[in-house]
């Protein structure tokens, strides 16, 4: 791309500043970035020299819901995923609290628990959805509910594990996982590239033989 | 922009794998001014938009004004990309979106001054000639706002 002035920093993609919460190392990255207004000539590519300040992972870190199920019984999608995220719910409240009240979830008109209902009700039947700005929509903002929900536990959190956990552990994750394979499997363009914007390539490069819901 | 040594094989690749041409000739201009007399925009490629603002589509090149007088944590994300990790920006909008960032270094006396309107994009699934109707816009907006300098945060 060539931008005039361009500092390259070691950050994980989604944090260019580093790390949140952390003002003094956010403004040591932007001063870095203004240093490159007095240089005469360019382009120019510069290493910001320092990773992130690491967590404190001393202690391993617990997910605030225990994600295996209470039952041996079978049950239904819809029951499975509307049980999971009334279980969050209260993790839910507390982060968003603790934020002052802020959170990325709404993009969607309906609420996360109605929509993961639908969905549920949807994987039930077999039918793979066809409102795919409903389905995209739907599936982040229940994501978000899941990463607030899950993030809310004191201290701070890995970012991997909690990726790793909801992907690996959630009848949620399983779900989605559930609805890019059959997408990706279809003949359809729309439906494929409707597959690669819902789950990331680092969930279905973990996932291990076909993708299926968790057993219960 | 993570080290590609840290990402795993197929994310590495799938990366290595968009090596496009160069975008027409550098772009240059040297301050005439220092950094302490400069206005200031950002401009982020995260998807943020505010509550009520229409949501980014799939694939989508156009941009939404941020008020520099609104509190950023209204700012929500809708970038399609999965890709990337999004808790962060839940956690602190600043570490995408350093607006309370640079209002410290204005009061500092370090930035002369920040842009009454900034601009987000979403950087995804489309090339880079897609923007220039947008970016031209944006621009020529810039300009209306007497700024001197953009920072520009890509997620």
């Amino acid at each position: 791309m060539q931008p005039p002035r361009a500092l390259w920093v070691p950050f994980p993609l989604g944090r260019p500043l580093g790390k949140a919460d952390d003002a003094p190392f956010q403004q040591s990255v932007i001063q870095a970035a203004l240093n490159l207004l007095h240089r005469q000539t360019g382009p120019v590519l510069e290493d910001y020299p320092h990773d992130a300040p690491a967590i404190d992972n001393e202690t391993p870190a617990t997910c605030p819901v225990s994600f295996a199920t209470k039952t041996s019984e079978p049950a239904s999608w819809k029951t499975r995923l509307s049980r999971e995220i009334g279980e969050l719910a209260p993790w839910y409240e507390l982060g968003r609290r603790r934020r002052g009240g802020r959170s990325l979830v709404g993009i969607a008109d309906a609420s996360p628990q109605q929509n993961i209902q639908l969905l549920g009700e949807q994987l039930d039947n077999q039918a793979l959805p066809t409102d795919f700005v409903w389905l995209k929509r739907a599936v982040e903002d229940i994501k978000a509910y899941y990463f607030e929900a899950m993030t809310a536990q004191p201290g701070d959190y890995d970012r991997e594990t909690i990726h790793k956990q909801f992907w690996r552990d959630t009848q949620f994750g399983a779900a989605v996982l559930s609805l890019y394979r059959q997408l990706q499997n279809s003949d359809d363009d729309r439906q494929k590239m409707i597959a690669r914007i819902l789950a990331p390539r680092e969930a279905i490069g973990a996932a291990k033989g076909p993708l299926k819901e968790k057993k219960t | 922009m993570v080290r590609l040594s840290d990402l795993p094989d197929y994310e590495r690749d799938h990366l290595l794998s968009k090596n496009m041409p160069p975008l027409g000739p550098p772009v240059w201009t040297t301050p005439t001014k220092p950094l302490n007399q400069m206005r200031v925009a950002l401009i982020t490629t995260a998807g943020l938009h505010y509550r009520d603002d229409q949501a980014f589509d799939f694939a989508d090149a156009t941009f939404r004004p941020l008020d520099g007088g609104e509190n950023p944590d209204n700012l929500i994300m809708s970038h399609s990309s999965v890709n990337f990790d999004k808790t962060g920006f839940t956690e602190d909008v600043n570490v995408v979106f350093p607006l309370t960032r640079f209002h410290e270094l204005v009061n500092q006396g370090t930035v002369g001054s920040l842009a009454n309107v900034h601009y987000s994009f979403m950087g995804a699934g489309l090339l880079p000639q897609a923007y220039e109707s947008g970016a031209s816009q944006v621009a020529g907006m810039l300009k209306q706002d007497k700024v001197d300098a953009v920072f520009l945060t890509p997620v």
